[in-house]
């Protein structure tokens, strides 16, 4: 286990989270209740008079910084995890019911459900997200530390949402031991059954992936076969945990191939390249990012977990990468 | 009374609660409250829920127990697809999320995993004729319920459509509303979110049904009597109703989630409305309709399981009138169908 890789597994999951529009929307959280107001009233006007590519969003006396690249909900969602991945796990989250938090609706679920009384894996599982990858993106935490994803998966998310944590847990702990990108990819499978949704997806994917040859090129016959085009679920575990670990392999591990691609399937946009940043990243190390972007991507805005604007995702990671 | 007249009184209750409860589709109990005080009567036609119903009808007519999920995939790619040619009106994300899958080229039971309105009510809400197919074994319903439920959904929404055809299959064979609830527990796992999710609601009504069940008495059982304008029957709202309905809302109602119709939902809150009506069908479907989220559905299944019990001559004469053939607006190839011709068919063979 390398520590320049588990820093790489953080930083490029953050990296992934900051590209695209998703993350300026998630930062727009920031603005006062009015701004957005304001976007919902423009997107009605530019309905109403069939005109294109209003500004939103926007910082109008406002501080600009939500403004800037940067990332949103699954680098502050990590950065919770690792905060607190020593505790009983539907401890921790009861305790975010008093924060004013945003999350998935797998989450937000979840904690309605221990305030009921109703614990893990039930609170994971009475939800109608539960095949989301709000645990997955959790799990490159337990993943870059050896650790068992599942009772923390269990609070949040059941079936293919569980498996896309111990998949992306069971892949990130290969890459930060071995950086190799195919035995991570070897291992994610090994906990995938080929009769879930997230295990057929996630050897279509690997083929399309193979069959092109290119992370890239990979990305509208990924579209064409895995994609829900009746309801463009963002954030399914049995699509975003197949196009990280497709595209992550087609780049050969490389951050700065396979992340632009999974930020080109608009319709996985929010998560599926963090989850391809935090793979790839693994495999590269941090040291292998830009300078650039592990500028932009280490500061938490706290769009999500109000508590965590303005730490260093880095720095919360010393003493134990 | 005969298996073809309660096989009529169930997909006429089907058909009427569906009805019923299409105006209130997503409504807060608050907001029907105002618009109708309570919604008693029937303003247009069903929805999807009553020609889905007949098309799982018209599959069990042609195979009986023989019905398999590859037969059911095969009814959908030779007779839903290829009249499906624009946008398909009215059907679930979980049917067009099928329909996808099956476009590229998936089986079942991957067509039902592929999209994730696995839970999806759409199940449960066509579920009753498997029910009256097999009156009075709840088992063989759920199974073959269970065959139509692999093409289109997964986990929880085929246990919904567990549930609802096993209580009807118990209510066609004549049990008490209390052995129809133990019937739709008895064919789904004790740790699913469907079974804790009936059990919230038996909870709820164990601790706050002398008060429900004394503000029902004060109406004649099956009568018509109910029917008054909103400004009367909102008068005469017992607060202890409005009580039972929160109560009923807080122990299984989804808070942060955009869609209502997720199917551990609707089946606890239909089951609930039949046990608060006590079997009889204007009263489990007009508290039912009450509840508001996926009213529709949970009236149509109320109304099939209560029906189921007492025949045609349950469901209310005005009801049964409103009720005309369907439109095939869903489903193109039900067109014209009558649940009542529909129900003599499935009784047949019985």
């Amino acid at each position: 286990m390398s520590g320049d890789r588990i820093r790489g597994a953080f930083a490029g999951l953050a990296v992934g989270d900051a590209v695209g529009w998703p993350a300026s929307r998630h930062r727009a959280a920031l603005h006062a209740p009015w701004s957005r107001r304001l976007h919902r009233e423009l997107d009605a006007f530019a309905e109403e008079h069939r005109v294109t590519t209003l500004p939103v969003p926007f910082a109008l006396n406002q501080p600009t910084a939500p403004l800037a690249v940067g990332p949103s909900d699954d680098a502050e969602w990590l950065a919770w995890t690792v905060l607190t991945i020593d505790r009983p796990r539907a401890e921790a989250f009861r305790e975010l019911a008093a924060a004013d938090v945003r999350a998935r609706i797998s989450v937000a679920t979840a904690l309605d459900n221990l305030a009921k009384g109703v614990e893990p894996p039930a609170s994971g599982h009475d939800n109608p997200h539960h095949f989301d990858d709000a645990a997955a993106i959790r799990a490159v935490a337990f993943g870059a530390l050896g650790r068992d994803p599942t009772p923390d998966a269990q609070v949040t998310n059941a079936a293919d949402g569980v498996l896309g944590a111990q998949a992306m847990a069971a892949a990130v702990a290969e890459a930060v031991t071995t950086a190799d990108v195919g035995r991570a990819v070897e291992a994610a499978l090994a906990v995938l059954p080929q009769d879930t949704a997230i295990g057929h997806n996630a050897r279509v994917a690997l083929e399309i992936a193979r069959q092109a040859g290119d992370a890239f090129a990979a990305v509208p016959a990924l579209d064409a076969a895995l994609l829900d085009h009746v309801y463009s679920y963002g954030v399914g575990a049995a699509q975003t945990v197949p196009v990280a670990l497709a595209l992550a392999e087609a780049a050969g591990g490389e951050l700065g191939k396979a992340v632009p691609a999974a930020a080109c399937l608009a319709a996985l946009a929010d998560s599926a390249p963090a989850l391809t940043g935090a793979l790839a990243g693994a495999c590269g190390g941090y040291e292998a990012i830009p300078e650039g972007w592990k500028a932009s991507a280490r500061t938490l805005a706290g769009c999500c977990l109000p508590h965590l604007a303005g730490k260093n995702l880095i720095e919360l990671t010393e003493g134990i990468a | 009374m005969t298996y073809r007249d309660k096989a009529r009184g169930c997909l006429l209750g089907l058909a009427a609660g569906d009805a019923l409860g299409a105006p209130a589709e997503n409504l807060s109990p608050d907001e029907i409250r105002r618009r109708w005080g309570r919604l008693t009567e029937i303003e247009g036609g069903g929805t999807d829920d009553t020609e889905y119903a007949i098309f799982a009808a018209s599959l069990l007519v042609r195979h009986g127990h023989g019905l398999s999920a590859e037969l059911v995939a095969e009814a959908y790619r030779t007779e839903i697809i290829p009249r499906v040619t624009g946008p398909m009106r009215g059907a679930g994300f979980s049917e067009l999320g099928t329909v996808e899958a099956l476009r590229r080229g998936l089986e079942p039971p991957l067509t039902g995993l592929a999209h994730s309105h696995g839970w999806s009510d759409g199940l449960a809400m066509r579920a009753a004729p498997y029910g009256v197919f097999c009156p009075g074994d709840p088992a063989e319903a759920a199974r073959l319920v269970e065959q139509d439920g692999l093409v289109s959904g997964s986990g929880e929404g085929i246990l919904g459509g567990r549930a609802v055809a096993g209580a009807v299959a118990a209510a066609m064979g004549g049990a008490s509303a209390e052995v129809v609830v133990r019937a739709a527990l008895s064919v789904i796992p004790a740790g699913s979110w469907t079974a804790r999710n009936i059990t919230r609601v038996r909870e709820v009504l164990s601790e706050m049904r002398p008060h429900a069940a004394a503000t029902s008495g004060a109406r004649p059982p099956g009568g018509g009597a109910t029917g008054g304008g909103p400004a009367e029957s909102g008068a005469t709202r017992a607060p202890a109703e409005v009580e039972l309905v929160e109560a009923l809302h807080r122990a299984v109602v989804v808070k942060h989630y955009p869609w209502t119709d997720i199917a551990p939902e609707a089946v606890a809150l239909a089951l609930a409305a039949f046990l608060v009506g006590e079997g009889d069908v204007e009263a489990a479907v007009t508290f039912g309709v009450g509840l508001g989220r996926d009213a529709d559905t949970i009236g149509a299944i109320a109304g099939a399981i209560a029906g189921a019990g007492q025949g045609e001559g349950g469901v209310p004469a005005r009801w049964a009138a409103r009720i005309g053939p369907v439109t095939g607006k869903c489903l193109p190839v039900v067109a014209g169908r009558h649940v009542l011709d529909v129900a003599d068919e499935l009784a047949k063979g019985l």
